[in-house]
């Protein structure tokens, strides 16, 4: 691309920046601009060839941060919650009227070096540029009480821009946290986003995590989440982001020590040209634990679907327990879907499913249901939504549960 | 009602229904005997607008060709088929299905859908006739349901739309005799001169609770005799065999 304009200047830009972090974020830049934009050729990306999308949709691109103002955001009515607010990457404001405000500490993320080195390129770029972005601690031996809702805000006028951020949640020792992250992008225009994200649960604490969109977007999103879970920590992920353009949500998961756990649950409707990769990597670094890996993807059109799942067992984990299973059901001869399931195993004592499947709806349950004089369309959206559902389901609250039905009926319904 | 002249029917090239004749008049209930394999589902199938058949031959429903009706509009105009197998779908819940399932065919017929209260009243009343456990209404549909309720489910369900005309495609088998006299009596409460029946069956057991005005025997693919009911205790001891 002859507009791109991401250069060392806005490294020089960053006030109160150490030499040690001006090193490490000159050398990310360097490193990005050998490699470029991720293409096929990198394993990683065979099926999203992120560097051919940019070229295909973008005439010129540069990452200096936005930092308009907000002036009124439609808060969620379905259920009370704490929020953080975050306007194009940046933190804008947090409320935690629900909570004991004394054992939560919010702040704009600031550090920035003692990462190693990737051989992903958008994550080299991260470490270059991200500037803005939140840090969340939460205390020792604190349960939330209601969830909170981080709103990911896009102001109309981001264009042509990657955004790059950093963010940061870590729980403390038997603390609880629901988070849910959503997306409201009110940008018509094109525009990228790569942020990076750490998670750290410390002893018997417990992370659930939610994505969802508010509606379709044109928005490139691209998310790296590190996270480290130690003894007897719980990790949840709930992934219903449907209705982007191109959404990669990359989940590197380590189980550092005994009895963790860490679920991975995704329920998608992929529409009119959309992209989206779910790639996970689960390391199980200690013995008895736990993971399991359900997604489902419903594709239509010309949509396109990818998962890349992998389940690393390390010699010493014995008595890991990993479950990992991908289904799609392709409602479209143009819709593709592609899965790439990995297991690398060392341990011998160890119980490690898996499992993959792709097909069109079955003509069975269509004839059931139509001879009951639903029409065509119908039935094929009673069953997708009955196959989305049963990820559903395994949400426990039944407003946020009736939630997400409601903004998957959206999805089907092509909003 | 129905008017089946020389039907054939082959899926995969491979010929069923090999010129089959059935006339079902307003009021009446026939049953299709025959051995496995004869193609009494494949009749069933027919009549409901499966794909995957070639057809030949003239199929008549209250006066319309019933080949250029698609499936969902059979329905609406009041064919039912209780399914020999009635299938699982997940994550759908059988209440929400059934009130979709009523409210189409309503609509079809000009009537006015049914709002949420109206259809659990309906829904109650039609269910404690069966003797069915409402509970089972709030679960997926047919997902997890022992081989009764399954069956009892696809009676409901008739009971429910107030078809005109239902096939009912081995619904016996497997049942225990309650279940069967629940299903015979489900069937027996519908009767009425307006409603005709199509009941498919291996044995006589059911006819011992509802009582046809009409027994055909299938085999190969034609109807080779027709009688009145005493032919099903007939064939019960003497089998299929001989009739060949």
């Amino acid at each position: 691309m002859q507009n791109l304009d991401i250069n060392s200047k806005q490294i020089d830009n960053i006030k109160k920046i150490t030499s040690e972090e001006k090193n490490f974020r000159i050398k990310n830049l360097e490193l990005f601009k050998t490699a470029g934009f991720p293409n096929k050729r990198l394993e990683d990306w065979k099926f999203s060839d992120f560097s051919n999308i940019i070229s295909n949709n973008f005439n010129k691109l540069d990452a200096k941060s936005v930092s308009s103002n907000v002036n009124k955001i439609n808060f969620l009515k379905d259920f009370e919650h704490n929020y953080i607010i975050l306007v194009n990457g940046n933190l804008h404001s947090s409320n935690f009227d629900y909570e004991k405000i004394n054992k939560i500490k919010i702040l704009p993320y600031d550090k920035n070096t003692n990462y190693r080195i990737s051989k992903n390129p958008m994550i080299c770029l991260n470490h270059a540029l991200a500037e803005n972005g939140y840090s969340l601690e939460i205390d020792e031996n604190y349960k939330f009480k209601k969830v909170l809702v981080i709103y990911n805000f896009f102001t109309p006028d981001v264009n042509n821009k990657i955004l790059n951020n950093k963010n940061k949640i870590k729980i403390g020792k038997n603390s609880e946290l629901h988070v849910i992250e959503y997306t409201e992008n009110q940008s018509k225009f094109k525009f990228i986003n790569n942020s990076y994200e750490d998670i750290i649960l410390e002893k018997n604490s417990k992370l659930r995590n939610l994505y969802i969109q508010g509606r379709k977007s044109n928005g490139f999103f691209h998310k790296y989440i590190k996270s480290k879970l130690f003894y007897n920590s719980n990790y949840l992920n709930f992934i219903f982001s449907s209705g982007l353009k191109f959404n990669k949500l990359d989940i590197d998961c380590d189980l550092e020590e005994e009895k963790c756990t860490c679920n991975i649950l995704s329920a998608l409707f992929l529409n009119k040209n959309e992209h989206q990769e779910i790639k996970t990597s689960v390391n199980h670094l200690a013995p008895n634990c736990k993971s399991y890996q359900k997604i489902k993807n419903v594709l239509s059109s010309d949509s396109k679907g990818i998962f890349q799942g992998k389940v690393y067992v390390k010699a010493n984990a014995q008595k890991t327990d990993a479950y990992q299973l991908s289904k799609a059901i392709l409602l479209n001869d143009n819709a593709e879907f592609n899965s790439k399931p990995e297991l690398e195993i060392y341990a011998d004592d160890v119980k490690c499913t898996h499992g993959s499947a792709s097909g069109s709806l079955d003509e069975n349950s269509l004839h059931y249901l139509m001879t009951r004089g639903l029409n065509r369309e119908d039935s094929t959206k009673l069953l997708t939504k009955g196959f989305l559902n049963d990820i559903v389901e395994f949400i426990k609250s039944p407003s946020i549960k009736e939630f997400v039905k409601n903004k998957l009926e959206d999805q089907l319904n092509g909003h | 009602m129905l008017k089946i002249k020389n039907l054939q029917a082959s899926i995969n090239k491979k010929l069923i229904l090999k010129g089959l004749n059935l006339n079902i008049k307003e009021g009446e209930l026939h049953a299709i005997m025959g051995p496995n394999g004869s193609g009494k589902s494949t009749l069933a199938n027919v009549l409901s607008g499966k794909s995957g058949y070639e057809i030949s031959g003239e199929l008549k429903f209250q006066g319309e060709n019933l080949k250029e009706i698609s499936v969902e509009e059979r329905a609406r105009k009041g064919i039912f088929l209780a399914f020999q197998y009635p299938l699982e779908i997940p994550g759908v819940n059988t209440n929400n299905f059934l009130k979709t399932s009523l409210n189409s065919v309503r609509k079809a017929k000009g009537e006015k859908e049914l709002d949420a209260l109206a259809f659990l009243k309906l829904v109650k009343e039609k269910s404690s006739e069966l003797g069915i456990d409402e509970k089972i209404l709030s679960r997926q549909l047919n997902v997890g349901f022992s081989g009764g309720e399954k069956k009892k489910n696809e009676i409901l369900q008739m009971k429910i739309l107030n078809p005109n005309f239902s096939i009912l495609d081995e619904t016996d088998s497997g049942l225990d005799i309650d279940a069967l006299k629940i299903i015979a009596q489900g069937v027996n409460t519908s009767r009425d001169k307006k409603k005709s029946f199509l009941v498919i069956t291996h044995y006589q057991r059911l006819l011992d609770y509802i009582k046809p005005d009409f027994v055909h025997v299938l085999s190969e693919g034609r109807i080779v005799k027709t009688g009145c009911s005493e032919l099903a205790q007939e064939l019960e001891k003497t089998g299929y065999q001989k009739l060949n």
